[in-house]
């Protein structure tokens, strides 16, 4: 099982223009409207929409339950990560690999992802597939783990 | 505690063993059948997943029959269902800022 790589998928549907869902992920407008989780804001430094091109951004806890959650998690309230483009093929699929080496003690680990959109009539259907145990690190897992934890609080602060 | 039980799973013979047990309770002898190591390698790794809490073993007569137990398959999806619990919500994110650019 952890020695396979298990792909993990969930897929939306919506009605939109695909033009507009591709906006969300590949410009910083876009992308800073929706990635930080509840009580962060993103805020996107540089982007350079290749495979192999950066997309650096600051991870900014917003509210004050989250600034206090970070602060009691030694962990600073500004964090810097950055998603490099694996596949970029406009309106239809986009790679990306997180880098995620900003979490005390934790190794830095990659997960893949791939977004893939497919026009059904009116509608976009958007299927998100990304590797849930990329590797045998638990490093790895302790990472998710983390973001699990900032989920919750994040259903907490925003129970939408 | 995940770290555990997906060190145990890891290891390609006992996650063998384990897919031959989904089909039922085995007797060491079965599993041997079913397997390219010794019958002491099988009784190692199923000594091993019973330690981890995936195998519970009962005697029948001579025989001792091993079979799954549940509750560590529950927790594997449980701790799936967080890291999906967080697109969940990233991905609600997402439409709110979509009808937002499409003046909805």
């Amino acid at each position: 099982m952890a020695t396979e790589k298990q792909r993990f998928t969930i897929e939306r549907t919506y009605t939109a223009a695909i033009a507009s869902v591709w906006s969300l992920w590949t410009t910083k407008d876009g992308f800073e409207s929706w990635w930080g989780p509840g009580g962060f804001s993103a805020e996107v430094h540089d982007l350079d929409l290749r495979p192999g091109g950066v997309l650096r951004y600051s991870m900014i806890a917003v509210a004050p339950e989250m600034v206090a959650f970070m602060t009691n998690a030694g962990m600073p309230t500004v964090t810097e990560a950055r998603i490099i483009f694996t596949l970029v093929e406009p309106m239809t699929r986009l790679g990306y690999k997180t880098v995620a080496d900003f979490i005390p003690d934790v190794a830095p680990y990659d997960v893949d992802t791939m977004v893939e959109l497919h026009q059904e009539g009116e509608r976009v259907r958007m299927v998100i597939s990304f590797d849930a145990m990329h590797n045998d690190e638990w490093s790895q897992r302790m990472s998710m783990g983390f973001e699990s934890q900032l989920e919750k609080l994040s259903g907490i602060l925003d129970p939408a | 505690m995940h770290s555990s039980l997906f060190q145990t799973l890891a290891d390609p013979s006992r996650l063998r063993i384990v897919e031959t047990l989904r089909r039922g309770e085995h007797a060491v002898s079965d599993i041997v059948e079913k397997m390219d190591i010794q019958q002491s390698g099988v009784s190692r790794h199923l000594h091993i997943l019973q330690e981890a809490g995936f195998v519970k073993v009962r005697a029948q007569g001579q025989k001792r029959l091993y079979s799954l137990r549940p509750e560590p398959f529950q927790e594997i999806d449980a701790w799936i269902e967080n890291y999906r619990s967080f697109w969940e919500a990233r991905l609600d994110k997402f439409g709110e800022a979509l009808n937002k650019l499409e003046g909805k």
